[in-house]
């Protein structure tokens, strides 16, 4: 377990302005792990993975990645990101770009991949997940599951050593929710390290390994997902789950 | 009232060429003014959006005390007052009155900067700060994001919004005819003169400004609707 973690959160503090929205998180992933984090509204959530890759910037505190502090000023952030996929509430697909585009323009302008390489690769995917007939389609002719399946393989395209997903269901109509997961779960079980803040506890429960629950900015609870859910321990965390479940 | 339209054709008729040159210098200075502007709008934008507070100071500033002086100030300003302060635009031998044009033109294309980085600024921040954010995440730097997923996005609200720009500066330049520069409201004004035929004068001004106008309009909207190609 040990020298598989690869990415240690170590006592992370964030403020906006005078609201301290985390107050010293301690936690680590390991390789193929799946997490959940899971808790109730404005605890953190979102600027706890958004901090994962520097969306935002941390107040204090170290975020080891591949045994670099990447808070450090002088690492190229943008060199992280490639391997920090992240998956938005709102897919933000590129509106200026059809499907194709949309999955390949990082690839080949940052990692110099070869053009028809990353068409091959982008079908591949798309074929995946059950989209290769959109691959000409702009985001506006989508519906949101489809969008948000496509937000996920543009992740993919750049071969990412973790992903992040901030509430990937959240803005999905109910009919939609299900391709959704479905493409994630299929993620998990082929190894990727997954880091999900969700609101679908079945998920959180049936797919990821571990739970951690996120609450006034601290990390009140945090093991095996089963467990979690069996012996919710904090207080807190037994009044949440009696409200969402 | 017939006498009204027959007068229209007869200062037509005679003296089309004041009206031609009007228009033609109407046009130079609008062209010369929102080519310039925009140039300088993108420059004022950049820095008004920029993180060193300096340049995003001095864009502030700038911005907001040119849009909210009236253009005849300003144009009096750069011609009458920077003289006494011994700044004066050079003469051109083989462009007539180059002085003026050049006090015009630097007068109108101060005061469009102004409006065309409030322009480009607004298209920018009407793009969904989630496009930025996403192609951050994986791994465009700052200014690839801009270039190839913000700015594609944002030329569709700001060329149209240029264009208006343009519209606007035509039908102000008719400012510039009060420091002597031939343009069409200058040499509308010398037919009066001439003719004191006033209102039908009047009249075929309005009816030029306007064709302009509305052609620039037009235009706009055939753009407009090239671009709606590929929108949500
Ligand atoms: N950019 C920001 N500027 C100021 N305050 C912010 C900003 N982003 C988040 N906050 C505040 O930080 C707190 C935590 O927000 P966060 O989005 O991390 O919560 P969350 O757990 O993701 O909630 P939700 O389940 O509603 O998404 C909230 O009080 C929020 O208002
Ligand atoms: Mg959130």
């Amino acid at each position: 377990m040990e020298n598989n973690e690869f990415l240690r959160v170590v006592d992370l503090h964030k403020s906006f302005n005078k609201l301290e929205v985390l107050k010293g998180i301690n936690t680590s992933f390991s390789r193929n792990e799946v997490v959940s984090v899971i808790g109730p509204s404005g605890g953190g959530k979102s600027t706890f993975l958004r901090c994962l890759n520097l969306l935002e910037v941390p107040t204090s505190g170290q975020i080891i990645f591949d045994g670099v502090d990447i808070c450090d000023k002088k690492q190229n952030i943008n060199l992280h990101r490639q391997k920090i996929g992240m998956v938005f509430q709102q897919f933000n697909l590129f509106n200026n770009m059809n499907v194709m585009k949309n999955l390949t323009d990082a690839p080949v302008r940052i990692k110099k991949m070869p053009k028809e390489e990353a068409c091959e690769k982008a079908l591949a995917l798309l074929n995946k997940v059950g989209l290769a007939d959109r691959a000409d389609a702009y985001p506006y002719q989508l519906s949101g599951g489809q969008k948000q399946r496509i937000a996920i393989v543009r992740s993919l395209m750049m071969e990412p050593e973790v992903m992040l997903f901030d509430e990937p269901t959240s803005a999905l109509d109910p009919e939609m929710i299900g391709e959704v997961l479905e493409v994630m779960k299929q993620l998990a079980d082929e190894g990727m390290t997954m880091i999900v803040v969700t609101h679908e506890m079945r998920f959180a429960r049936e797919v990821s390994s571990r739970t951690m629950f996120l609450a006034g900015g601290h990390i009140e609870e945090d093991k095996p997902s089963h467990e979690l859910f069996a012996n919710p321990e904090s207080p807190r965390l037994q009044e949440f789950l009696a409200k969402v479940l | 009232m017939s006498n009204f339209f027959s007068d229209i054709g007869m200062l037509f008729s005679r003296y089309n060429s004041f009206f031609l040159e009007g228009i033609r210098n109407t046009i130079i200075i609008a062209l010369f003014a929102v080519l310039i502007g925009t140039v300088f709008g993108v420059l004022m934008a950049m820095m008004r959006m920029s993180k060193i507070w300096p340049l995003k100071a001095i864009a502030t500033v700038y911005i907001e005390f040119i849009r909210g002086t009236p253009l005849m100030v300003q144009l009096m300003f750069i011609f009458y007052g920077l003289p006494m302060l011994g700044i004066t635009f050079p003469e051109v031998s083989f462009i007539p009155n180059f002085s003026r044009f050049a006090a015009g033109i630097v007068a109108m294309s101060i005061n469009s900067c102004a409006y065309v980085a409030e322009v480009i600024r607004s298209g920018i921040q009407a793009v969904d700060g989630g496009q930025m954010e996403a192609a951050r995440s994986i791994g465009y730097s700052h200014t690839q994001a801009m270039l190839y997923v913000v700015l594609p996005q944002a030329i569709r609200n700001i060329l149209p919004a240029l264009g208006n720009e343009f519209i606007t500066v035509i039908k102000e330049s008719s400012i510039v005819s009060v420091i002597g520069i031939a343009d069409l409201m200058f040499r509308t004004n010398d037919v009066i003169a001439v003719t004191y035929r006033t209102l039908p004068s009047l009249a075929i001004a309005a009816v030029i400004y306007f064709c302009m106008t509305f052609a620039g309009s037009r235009l706009i909207a055939f753009t407009e609707r090239k671009m709606s190609h590929g929108k949500q």
